[in-house]
């Protein structure tokens, strides 16, 4: 009865403002979804592949990039919180404050990033503009009485690597706690700082109690910071030397691992999927059960395998049959259980055989 | 005339009435036709011009449930026939953290209010309605401090034009200028009272006026024993320090349970001022949640003992009082 009437609304609804179908329906949203996760959005992106799960729960393509994202986000939410913790603990509140907000907007209800946000609470930093003849470490010398901390104003404003400051540059000097910090700085050119925020340490009455500086190396740091800037073949030579040093190193170890998972996820973004296979067995070498790394594994090794099956195809029916050949024997390398790479290699080595004696008579 | 178009409808409706296999088929009275549903999300298409309101009322069960339609979709606040709307069907974004930047909330401050301006902190009337109105017109949905806390909690999202109204000390003319106006609209509000100021001669409400207060909804909360400066003063001992603490923290909570049945969970701190010793007390007493006034709107990730909230002052023209509604901060976090 109630199916009935409910019918009998759809026909009538459906009749006079033509609804449109399902499919038409997925079409732009599937689009969008693309869209959002082409432009770094990924979390929109996955929620609008569940807007298309909804308005056809049997779609497989949606499904499948449901779970695909699913377990992208996760694995860089984890690398998130890592590069956070490891911020906090070399002093770097920016970073690791950019690095959580950056997780929270990939899991927006991520408990642990939310409580470590809380705890940076608000960072207190200076801006300056550059004048002729400055350098990161004369303004690390102004702000925080040590030259060694060029590093951090490098970081925060995510400067080009090894490029004198351009003159009128605004940078922005973060407080590093721990670190005595001359907001005004030690000699302060009027002109120079135009202003501190913010306005806030003046209306507390007792400063918080300096916390202990903590230990950095200052190379795993670099190496730490070439994988931000994705320079992952220098980061993975710095430390092969580093770990030839100290092969017990935790931290390094753990690094290189990340630096290998990073390389391969971004290998495979940019649909480089050798390379990004490549990495991501030398990880999964190094341990097996790292982050998403066996799920990214998998989608990589298809994509190799897909690519250098088809390129066989083209070459194939371009009449070049020893590339063919080649580009199948990557397959049967990668998977030595295909039988379609391996069917196509014999029909091949038929053909050439056949050419050659034809040839030769 | 009449029958005319009543014939050309019918005709209409007969000859366009089918219904191709892939066409949804399922409709409910009012909402539309929806196309598909799934634990997260209805989508629907609307039938005629739908406010989000009237859909949530529909797929939600609760009218006002229409920000997270509002919101889903863009901001938009009126569908057309014919086109998709998603309906959200629980919370999807509790942080408000999205990869352009991350969602603010704006708690305003209120102090005395008289029929005409008078100084910066008696604020007139119809300003106050003005921005009142102001609120409603544009959009904002007033949420309680409960909700406000919950939401930095991760328990709850917020509507993305959220804002929050208190009243300090307790005056009278809150319930004579602010209520009916309030009442009207149907925005919640929070009272942060000072307990030695309640029933203090004409200026001030009573605790029974309390009492019916809270009862109709308004929020109650601590704002110190005497709105002396928390912090310590110069010159005062260790013990001195304490004791007066204790009164300043303690008792509030003690006579709220007395007067009005209920205890305490948020305290304004008098002229908004802490340092780290009164946030260890005031963490040490309970408190769920603590006051300033700096001006700045909420991100979700405040902490809860230094939550921000702006000062509305009686000279402020509207588009000075709009300033202070920020609602996002604009971040790439890709």
């Amino acid at each position: 009865m109630r199916l009935a009437a409910a019918l009998g609304a759809a026909l009538v609804v459906g009749g006079c403002m033509t609804v449109p179908t399902r499919p038409e329906l997925l079409v732009p949203t599937r689009a969008r979804a693309k869209a959002l996760e082409r432009d770094g959005q990924l979390r929109p992106a996955l929620l609008e592949w569940k807007v298309a799960r909804a308005i056809d729960p049997g779609d497989a393509d949606a499904r499948a990039n449901e779970a695909r994202l699913t377990a992208r986000i996760e694995g860089l939410v984890a690398a998130k919180l890592g590069d956070a913790r490891a911020a906090l603990q070399r002093g770097a509140p920016l970073q690791a404050r950019h690095a959580l907000l950056s997780a929270l907007a990939l899991d927006p209800s991520n408990a642990s990033a939310a409580e470590l946000l809380r705890g940076i609470g608000d960072v207190e930093f200076a801006t300056h503009t550059v004048r002729a003849g400055e350098t990161l470490a004369s303004l690390a010398e102004r702000y925080y009485g040590d030259r060694t901390r060029a590093e951090v104003i490098w970081e925060t404003n995510r400067l080009p690597p090894g490029k004198p400051l351009a003159v009128g540059a605004v940078l922005r000097i973060p407080e590093i706690r721990g670190v005595p910090f001359h907001a005004l700085g030690r000699t302060p050119p009027a002109a120079a700082v135009a202003a501190v925020a913010p306005p806030r340490g003046a209306e507390r009455a007792a400063a918080p109690p300096p916390d202990e500086p903590p230990e950095v190396n200052p190379l795993l740091a670099d190496v730490r910071d070439a994988v931000e800037r994705k320079e992952f073949a220098s980061a993975l030579a710095d430390l092969d030397r580093f770990l030839a040093d100290n092969p017990r190193d935790r931290e390094g170890a753990e690094l290189r691992k990340l630096a290998l998972y990073r390389q391969g996820q971004s290998a495979y973004e940019d649909k480089k999927y050798d390379d990004s296979y490549r990495s991501l067995t030398l990880l999964a070498k190094l341990q097996p059960d790292y982050q998403d790394a066996a799920a990214l594994l998998q989608q990589a090794r298809r994509q190799v395998v897909d690519e250098h099956y088809l390129q066989g195809i083209r070459l194939f029916r371009e009449e070049r049959l020893p590339e063919a050949i080649a580009e199948w024997k990557v397959v049967l390398d990668i998977d030595p259980q295909n039988v379609n790479a391996r069917r196509n290699i014999e029909q091949a080595e038929r053909l050439l055989k056949a050419l050659e004696q034809r040839k030769s008579r | 005339m009449r029958a005319l178009s009543l014939l050309v409808a019918v005709i209409v409706l007969g000859g366009c009435a089918t219904l191709g296999v892939d066409r949804p088929t399922v409709a409910r009275a009012g909402g539309g036709v929806v196309v598909g549903e799934s634990d997260d999300f209805v989508v629907v298409v609307p039938s005629r011009t739908e406010h989000p309101d009237s859909l949530a009322r529909t797929y939600l069960g609760d009218a006002s449930k229409g920000w997270m339609i509002e919101d889903f979709n863009g901001g938009r606040r009126v569908f057309k026939a014919g086109e998709r709307v998603v309906v959200p069907k629980r919370p999807w974004n509790v942080s408000g953290v999205a990869p352009t930047g991350y969602q603010l909330v704006p708690i305003l401050v209120y102090h005395n209010l008289g029929a005409q301006s008078k100084g910066r902190l008696v604020l007139g009337a119809d300003a106050f309605a003005e921005q009142m109105r102001y609120l409603k017109r544009e959009g904002y949905r007033v949420v309680t401090l409960t909700e406000f806390v919950d939401w930095l909690r991760l328990k709850r999202q917020l509507p993305r034009k959220s804002v929050v109204l208190t009243f300090d000390d307790g005056y009278h003319a809150f319930r004579v200028y602010a209520y009916p106006v309030l009442k009207k609209l149907g925005f919640s509000a929070t009272l942060f009272v000072y307990t030695d100021y309640v029933g203090a001669g004409r200026n001030a409400l009573s605790w029974d006026e309390l009492k019916s207060l809270a009862a109709e909804g308004f929020d109650v909360q601590a704002h110190s024993k005497t709105h002396a400066d928390l912090r310590r003063a110069s010159g005062e001992t260790d013990a001195q320090y304490a004791r007066r603490m204790q009164a300043e923290l303690a008792e509030p909570p003690r006579l709220f349970e007395r007067q009005l049945g209920r205890g305490v969970q948020f305290l304004a701190y008098p002229y908004g001022r802490v340092d780290d010793a009164v946030l260890a007390r005031v963490r040490e007493q309970g408190y769920a949640a603590a006051f300033t006034v700096r001006r700045e709107s909420n991100p979700s990730f405040v902490r809860p003992l230094e939550i921000n909230r702006s000062q509305i002052y009686s000279e402020m023209t509207l588009e000075q009082f709009a300033r202070n509604l920020n609602l996002f901060h604009q971040e790439n976090l890709r």
